[in-house]
């Protein structure tokens, strides 16, 4: 979760410092995406959107190996055996980002679109298009290919509460509960769409309320409660991977930050609420609940963020003195090679010499 | 050799493609235990049961959406939509998820999916439509439109072959009334490349899907005045194969550009500029 914030911070001062275009800030989403995403093993697969960082770095990263002196022997997973190197990994991502050469999509995109699917490390990350609501009949899909080949994967699909009015919301959770399919729709909601505040979206009193309509299991938890999402997940995923079929589970979250950095959305919030969303950042109270359970203390917390943050730090340098993107790849085809591929080289040749 | 139909070509193209390839499966409406609104796919339910032939809701965004995330999982969907005009409730996952799949990330996503169009059946307005310059128009989707049922055969496993996405028009009045005698074994036409459906020196006629058997009762018509047309069968509309279309208009110099869809702004536009 520290790595998560360390990163938004870092990226948030870069865009108010205009080196960068947007940013969209995960920071107040960490409990929901982090206690998600813990909640799954070596196969299952996500599907995220823009305000998932922390999904992503979950799935991603043997955070053992990225900052040793935090962790020992006994906090390695079984899925850790064949994750790759965490450091290498970050630096793509990081470089995805900034659109350099060696990002996931060498250039193309400077953004979260894009996907990375490793079966052999027990990776499978399905990024967004741009179109909200888009990803989730395909993070469906993901989880009937699951049921077709009887691998018990389970898919988790992330989508904020705005694009949950999409018509493609209502076909995807349709399909998840007429096939039983083994997936878990988190809702981020964080009560405002851009500027659009929820009375204005929906008319419902909780959106999972509407899961039942679906025949699907539905549930809403505070997404601040680090705990609370975890065993609501642990639930979904024990139902999902049983063949008992899909929930939708609703994450409650405050707007800590407004819809991309510097865009003057935030200022629309009224200053109570503003006030009151910042108060229920949820890394504080996940760091006071741990220290309770004798868990951590002042000094280990401290020294989390202090790595964290020089992680990131290093990280973020080295993607910005990366190599920018080669201008060949610019011309890389829209078609996979084969035939067709093949023939629309010929066109294009036709095109540029005929 | 049996005589089939061209509605029975896609089927075995479909049985034989599935039987080859265990990731090879069918999404639409009403295709399982009904096969379908045109029963192009009648018996493959019990043949292969309700996990490859996977009768959906009534919806195409969803269908269309659930396809790529299986092709992402390594499977190999193949899309019905019930009627070609329908496939407008889900244009936006094929223009912009599964068109710019391979673009944004480099991941194949082999999805074909079959569109009965066209006019000609007394269906109206909303059962009647060829959609295929939608589609021309977007990068990263192959467009093809087989004429015989041999072409049905050959380009629908070829299409269920392709990494890429692949839009397969099926005119409705060829489904029964186009029939042929076909081989057994594996008939595979490749994509991308046009055919001289006849030769001639007179006028090129170029065309695809059911206008090709118009174009060719036509030329047989101007036969008999003496005048010698040629017939390109497009085949395959995008990627456009220019070889063979510039060489018959070279060759020629008079073209004539025939399909069934709306004149302004469509595929013949496009030929016609290329062309030019
Ligand atoms: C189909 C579509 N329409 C509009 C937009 C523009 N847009 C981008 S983010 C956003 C708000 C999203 O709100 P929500 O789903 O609640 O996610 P949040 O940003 O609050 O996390 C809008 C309207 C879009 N990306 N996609
Ligand atoms: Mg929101």
């Amino acid at each position: 979760m520290r790595l998560s914030r360390a990163w938004d911070n870092r990226f948030e001062a870069m865009a108010r410092a205009g080196r960068i275009g947007r940013w969209y800030s995960a920071v107040g989403n960490e409990a929901t995406t982090i206690g998600t995403t813990l909640c799954l093993d070596a196969g299952d697969a996500i599907s995220t959107v823009h305000r998932d960082l922390g999904a992503v770095l979950t799935q991603y990263l043997d955070v053992n190996r990225l900052a040793p002196s935090l962790f020992g022997e006994g906090d390695r997973t079984a899925w850790d055996a064949i994750r790759p190197d965490a450091q290498p990994l970050l630096d793509r991502l990081a470089c995805q980002v900034f659109g350099r050469r060696d990002g996931f999509t060498v250039g193309h995109d400077r953004s979260f679109h894009y996907g990375l699917v490793k079966p052999e490390w027990g990776i499978r990350h399905v990024g967004m298009i741009s179109h909200l609501g888009s990803m989730i009949p395909v993070a469906a899909g993901l989880a009937l290919a699951a049921v077709q080949d009887g691998t018990k994967a389970v898919v988790l699909g992330f989508i904020g509460e705005g694009a949950t009015s999409q018509g493609d919301f209502h076909e995807a959770l349709n399909l998840v509960g007429v096939m039983k399919l083994p997936m878990v729709l988190v809702v981020e909601n964080n009560q405002y769409a851009f500027s659009t505040p929820l009375d204005e979206q929906y008319a419902c009193a909780k959106l999972s309320d509407k899961a039942p309509g679906y025949g699907i299991a539905g549930e809403t938890v505070d997404g601040t409660d680090f705990e609370a999402v975890w065993s609501a997940m642990s639930r979904a995923v024990a139902r999902a991977r049983s063949g008992q079929g899909g929930t939708l589970l609703e994450c409650m979250l405050p707007r800590m930050r407004g819809h991309a950095e510097g865009d003057g959305s935030y200022d629309l919030i009224p200053q109570a609420e503003r006030e009151r969303f910042l108060a229920m950042d949820p890394l504080p109270r996940f760091e006071q609940r741990l220290a309770a359970l004798g868990l951590t203390d002042d000094a280990r917390t401290a020294e989390v963020t202090r790595v964290a943050t020089e992680i990131i730090e290093s990280t973020v340098e080295r993607a910005i003195a990366a190599p920018e993107p080669d201008a060949s790849e610019a011309w890389r085809s829209v078609f996979a090679p084969g035939e067709i591929a093949d023939a629309f080289a010929r066109q294009q040749s036709e095109v540029n010499h005929g | 050799m049996a005589e089939t139909t061209y509605i029975d070509a896609i089927r075995r193209a479909l049985l034989e493609e599935m039987e080859r390839d265990a990731n090879v499966f069918l999404m639409g409406q009403d295709i399982a235990r009904f096969g379908g609104a045109f029963r192009a796919t009648k018996g493959l339910y019990e043949r292969f049961g309700r996990l490859r032939v996977v009768n959906t809701p009534l919806f195409e965004s969803g269908t269309i959406g659930a396809a790529l995330g299986a092709a992402l999982a390594g499977k190999r969907p193949v899309l019905e939509m019930q009627f070609a005009d329908f496939v407008s409730c889900g244009f936006n996952q094929i223009v912009n998820n599964l068109a710019k799949t391979w673009y944004r990330w480099e991941a194949p996503v082999p999805v074909v999916i079959r569109l009965p169009y066209g006019g000609g059946v007394g269906a109206g307005p909303f059962h009647s439509q060829s959609p295929e310059a939608w589609f021309a128009h977007t990068p990263g989707l192959a467009v093809v439109a087989p004429s015989t049922p041999r072409e049905a055969l050959g380009m629908m496993k070829a299409a269920i072959r392709d990494p890429n996405p692949v839009i397969y028009l099926e005119h409705r009045v060829l489904y029964r009334r186009e029939k042929e005698d076909l081989p057994d074994g594996e008939l595979l036409t490749p994509l991308g490349r046009a055919r001289v459906a006849r030769e001639g020196r007179d006028v090129t006629i170029l065309t695809y899907g059911w206008t090709v058997h118009e174009a060719l009762d036509a030329a047989a018509e101007a036969a008999k005045e003496g005048v010698a047309v040629e017939v390109i069968d497009l085949r395959t509309l995008v990627p456009l194969d220019e070889e063979t279309v510039f060489a018959s208009v070279k060759k020629i110099g008079k073209v004539v550009v025939v399909h069934e869809a709306t004149a302004t702004a469509g595929y013949g536009a496009e030929l016609v500029a290329r062309i030019a």
